[in-house]
Order: structure tokens, then C-alpha cells, then sequence
């Protein structure tokens, strides 16, 4: 997705949007044919899948596990549209009453999920965050309208664009972090002809699609929460309800089905909080929103009332979406596997060159290029010190939104900072971020206690 | 755990040196009660204060795991694909974008362990041909002409 980012700069900005979250919907299907093929999990929410996968595949059922992968994961898909259909719209019909401060508490609610993304340490996240809330600050100053940390460059007046933080941090920081790696193991193309499962398997797999589907819905709507989890806490259920728990782990369909119903449930859920209040909750939906910012289109309670052509292409794209990956999920599997079995090296070259061409199309400027590759740097180093990337996004893209609106606020107040608990939404939107901090921080300090004991 | 006392201490001077630029901002006759440094200077702080804890905390851990091995990154080869990139900022201007876009494929299939072969060449200027017809030609995407003016 960070990859293509840049590449849909020159598209309809509806043709854009439908193109990454396509390819959301896609990597999430495409991430289990490795895990099963390889023992390698093509993204993280597909790490469930290798463990049931993989066994299948040794078994010489890999066609029967990629076609539960694909019919599981359509149903998911489709479960999750629904959802992203019916909760989108009401949640952002606030949109009208936000004023400044609760603008500013929308910032700070969405910050408050760095705890919840920091992985292991909460002290590395808000590191991370407070380095996006920095770079946030490069440009000119919201309020007066002063220069800041510019050093008289004329291209970072207008600020460091999220787009470059995000390319930098996920495409070039991973085609780094590949540089001196072995290669990736090769996958036979005799062992992947789909094999869809028949009527007594649908009935079978239902049960754990199903709840894929409900850990999806629940996961994907909670910030932080994301496909990753949702596929595990999955994968449990389905074993926990299963009337054959013996087989999860040397080859269980049913401990396919859980896990890919449930990140691809995410794949749709998780575009809620980012469509209706303009905050990412994973990785994919912050790159999302950078195909959103390119366009000049604020995710968030205006994008309704103001491009609200978007929101229904986004839909009905995702459907198509949902539809083409279960029939090119199919077709095209031959010409994929022919294409990751090229020697890296070439893969490599081509990856470099196709970020370079894609982030200098952006606004035609080498400078961007360079400030790109320097992120990527910082992105290497990241994740070479297990610093997570998503803080540092949300600080950088919810940065300007939360000091402006703070200081908007501020200045309509006459620097009276009970403005902030007098706005109802203002106070609501605090409220929840506060809690939200709490439970953050006391989760935290009990996982650190476990860990010493 | 080295690696975390070497990162809080560059953040710790980040943060350090951003306090002292956001000290020196110009005061604008417009500015409000926070004015323009008011929030930088908090960030500042903070950040500050939470590499204290990464240090401190790594320290700490330092003594408990003093043999833990750590791996090595292999930052001379990460160098040397950043300084790639480097170059084709430098020369893509000069050369054009074809030309710039060929040879970084070309220096990147090599460093990648790649042989310096016919077929590698072959697949490198396809490669600068492939990227100018989708990006110019096809989607009208400007890029460094360079010498093609």
C-alpha cells in the first residue's frame, strides 16, 4: 500500500481511494498464500494462518487451505462492508457540532491510543509519538503564521507531508531492513491450484468464520485493535468452540477460516474510526490516509458533507473489491507465484526505483525524495531498536489538528482553558481519551510486573 | 540494550537542541497566549523526560542481562543503498530520468548480490524504459528530463 501511495497521485481522487483500500483488501487474502506456501506470513494479520496452513500444505492440501483462505476471507470481507456500511454514517452524523475544542479532543483521543499500538514498550511509543508531533511542527506556525524549524528552507514552509513519513517509515525502511537478508524461500507453483471447499466443508468452517467475523467487527472498530489481534483472539475461539480442538495446529481448516475471516473482517472495520473521525488505528488505514491527504480530502465528520462521492465509491468499491478477490484471487495465483519467484535482487531494483518515481510524483520535487529516503533511514533504525512506526504517524498526521484547534481554541476563549470541559463533545471525546490513557497505563504496569515476577 | 542507552541519548540531544530553536523563534506581534513555541517546547520536554526513562530503564536491564548478545544490523550495506538514492537525486537531474532510473535499478540488482551480467543490463534498461512509459507517457507524470529536454 505505502508503495503505491504515491503512484495514485495523478488519479481521480475516488479511483485513489478505491485502489488502496482494494489493495488493503487484497494484501489481507494475499498475505495467507506465503503462510501457507512458505511457512511465511505475506503480512502480519496472516500469522495465525501458517500455523494450520503450512500444516495442510505438508500434508499436499495446499490447494484445500488457499481455497478456505479465499472463500473465508470473501465472507469476512463482505461481513465487514456491512458493518462499515451501517456504523460509518451515524457515527459521523457529529460532525456538524464539532467547534475547536472538541476538534482538539478528537486530536488528543486519537493519541490516546499510542498505548495501545506501542507493542512492548509504551515508553518507545511515546517516543515515537512525540517525534511525530515534532516533525508535526516543521512549517509555518498555524496561528501567526511564523516560520518554524524551516532553516530558511523554501520547501519545508508548507510542512513535512504525512505522505513522505509514511513511504520513507514503511516502504523504504522495509526494502532496507531486506538489504543483506537471505532470500525468500521459493514457492512451487504445482502445489498452488485452488481447491474451493465443498458443501460439507461450508458447513464446517462456518461456525469459526463466523466468529472471525465478530473478533473482527469488535477489533476493527477499537483503535489500536487491528488484524493481527483479531486473527489470534480468532483462531482461540474457533479451537475453544471447535468439536474437533485436537486437529488446530497439525491442520485444521476450521483454524484457517477463523483467523482469515477475522482479518478480513479488519480489513473494512478498521476504516470506521479513520473514515468517520479522521483517526488511523493500523498501519494500513494510516497509509490509507495518506491516499485520503494527497487528494486534498480530510478523512473525518466533514468528509461526509463535503465529498461525500468518496465515502459511497469507497463502498462499492470495496465491494467490487471483495468480489474480484475471490475470482483473481483464483486466476491469478500462476502469474503471482511466477513473478515473488524472481531473484531478488531484480525485485529489489524495481521496488527502489518505483518508490523514487512515485514519491517525486508527488509535487516534482527531489527534495521530497531526499527527505523520503531520510525516513526510510529513520524507519530502518526504528525498526532495528523494535521502535513501532504507528505512534510516530499519528503524531505526525493528528500533530497540526491538535495544536491548532488547541490554540483556536484558546484565543476564542481568551486563554480560558475550561473552554475545553464546558463544549459537551470537548468534554466527552477528553473523557474517553483519559480513560482510555488509564487502562493503557495500568495494562502496561501489570504486563511489566508479570514479566519481572 | 546498548543500542536503547545509544537512542534515549540522541533523543535527549534532539530534544535539547529543538528546545533551543523553539527558545529562539521570532515573537509575532499576532501571537497568542501559547504563541508559536508554546507547544514545541512541551514536546521538547517530554521527549526529554522519556529518554531519562529508556536510559535509566536500559541501564537497569543492562545489569540484569549483562551477557545478552545483541545482532548486529549490517549499516554498511543500509549506507550504501541510501547512497544510491542519494545519487539519483544528484544525477537524475543531469542524466534524465530514463537513464537516472536504469542505473539505479542497475546499482541496486548488483548491491543486492545480483552477477554484472548481459541479462542484468538487459533487465535494467527495460527496467528505465518500463518506469518512463508508465510514469511519462502513460499517466503524464512529469519527471527530471535531464539531458531528454
Amino acid at each position: 500500500m505505502a508503495l503505491l501511495l504515491p503512484f495514485t497521485y495523478g488519479m481521480d481522487p475516488t479511483v485513489a481511494v478505491v485502489l488502496l483500500a482494494a489493495t488493503y483488501v487484497g494484501a489481507e487474502y494475499g498475505g495467507s498464500i506465503p503462510a501457507i506456501l512458505i511457512r511465511t506470513p505475506g503480512t502480519n494479520a496472516a500469522a495465525a494462518t501458517v500455523l494450520d496452513g503450512y500444516a495442510m500444505k505438508q500434508q499436499g492440501r495446499a490447494g484445500e487451505a488457499l481455497g478456505i483462505s479465499l472463500y473465508s476471507g470473501f465472507v469476512g470481507g463482505i461481513v465487514g462492508l456491512v458493518v462499515l456500511v451501517l456504523l460509518t454514517e451515524p457515527l459521523s452524523r457529529v460532525a456538524l457540532a464539532f467547534t475547536p475544542p472538541a476538534y482538539f479532543a478528537l486530536g488528543v483521543l486519537g493519541l490516546s491510543v499510542i498505548g495501545s499500538v506501542s507493542g512492548g514498550s509504551l515508553v518507545k511509543g511515546l517516543i515515537a509519538a512525540l517525534l511525530g508531533l515534532m516533525i508535526a511542527t516543521i512549517g509555518t506556525d498555524p496561528v501567526t503564521g511564523t516560520s518554524r524549524f524551516t532553516f530558511g528552507s523554501p520547501e519545508l514552509l508548507s510542512g513535512i507531508p504525512p505522505i513522505l513519513v509514511m513511504v520513507g517509515l514503511f516502504a523504504i525502511g522495509e526494502l532496507l531492513a531486506q538489504t543483506g537478508e537471505p532470500g525468500w524461500e521459493k514457492a512451487s507453483a504445482d502445489s498452488a491450484r485452488i481447491r474451493f471447499p465443498g458443501p460439507a466443508m461450508w458447513k464446517r468452517i462456518a461456525r469459526p468464520q463466523a466468529i472471525g467475523s465478530v473478533m473482527g467487527t469488535i477489533e476493527g472498530v477499537m483503535p489500536g485493535g487491528g488484524g493481527t489481534i483479531s486473527a489470534f483472539l480468532a483462531y482461540n475461539e474457533a479451537r475453544r468452540w471447535s468439536s474437533h480442538p485436537e486437529e488446530f495446529g497439525k491442520g485444521s481448516p476450521e483454524g484457517i477460516a477463523a483467523p482469515e475471516a477475522a482479518n478480513n473482517t479488519v480489513a473494512c472495520t478498521a476504516l470506521i474510526p479513520m473514515l468517520s473521525l479522521g483517526i488511523p488505528s493500523s498501519n494500513s488505514s494510516a497509509v490509507l490516509l495518506g491516499g485520503f491527504l494527497i487528494h486534498g480530502l480530510v478523512p473525518g465528520p466533514m468528509l461526509f458533507v463535503r465529498n461525500p462521492e468518496v465515502v459511497t465509491g469507497l463502498y462499492w468499491g470495496l465491494l467490487v473489491a471483495n468480489i474480484a478477490m475471490l475470482i483473481l484471487g483464483y486466476l491469478i495465483m500462476t502469474p503471482c507465484l511466477w513473478l515473488v519467484n524472481r531473484p531478488k535482487p531484480y525485485l529489489m531494483g524495481f521496488i527502489y526505483a518505483f518508490v523514487v518515481s512515485g514519491v517525486y510524483s508527488i509535487e516534482g520535487s527531489l527534495f521530497h525524495v531526499g527527505v523520503a529516503l531520510g525516513f526510510g533511514a529513520l524507519g530502518y533504525v526504528m525498526r532495528y531498536l523494535k521502535i513501532p512506526f504507528l505512534p510516530m504517524v499519528l503524531g505526525v498526521v493528528l500533530g497540526f489538528l491538535v495544536e491548532s484547534n488547541y490554540r483556536r481554541a484558546l484565543v476564542l476563549s481568551s486563554g480560558d482553558h475550561s473552554t475545553f470541559l464546558r463544549d459537551p463533545l470537548a468534554a466527552g471525546l477528553l473523557l474517553v481519551a483519559v480513560t482510555f490513557i488509564v487502562v493503557t497505563v495500568v495494562r502496561h504496569l501489570r504486563a511489566g510486573r508479570e514479566a519481572t515476577a | 540494550m546498548r543500542r536503547e542507552i545509544v537512542f534515549g541519548g540522541a533523543t535527549l540531544v534532539l530534544s535539547a537542541v529543538y528546545y533551543w530553536l523553539a527558545d529562539r523563534l521570532p515573537v509575532s506581534q499576532l501571537s497568542d497566549a501559547i504563541g508559536p513555541e508554546g507547544l514545541p517546547k512541551i514536546y521538547a520536554l517530554a521527549l526529554a523526560a522519556l529518554s531519562f526513562i529508556l536510559i535509566i530503564g536500559a541501564v537497569a536491564d543492562r545489569r540484569r542481562a549483562a551477557q545478552a548478545s545483541e545482532s548486529r544490523a549490517p549499516l554498511s550495506r543500509v549506507a550504501g543503498v541510501l547512497l544510491m538514492g542519494v545519487a539519483y537525486i544528484v544525477l537524475a537531474p543531469w542524466i534524465g530520468y530514463p537513464v537516472a532510473i536504469a542505473a539505479l535499478i542497475a546499482a541496486t540488482t548488483y548491491y543486492q548480490g545480483g552477477a554484472f551480467t548481459r541479462e542484468a543490463a538487459l533487465v535494467a534498461v527495460s527496467g528505465g524504459v518500463l518506469f518512463w512509459l508508465l510514469f511519462v507517457v502513460l499517466m503524464g507524470i512529469e519527471q527530471p528530463a535531464g539531458i531528454w529536454r
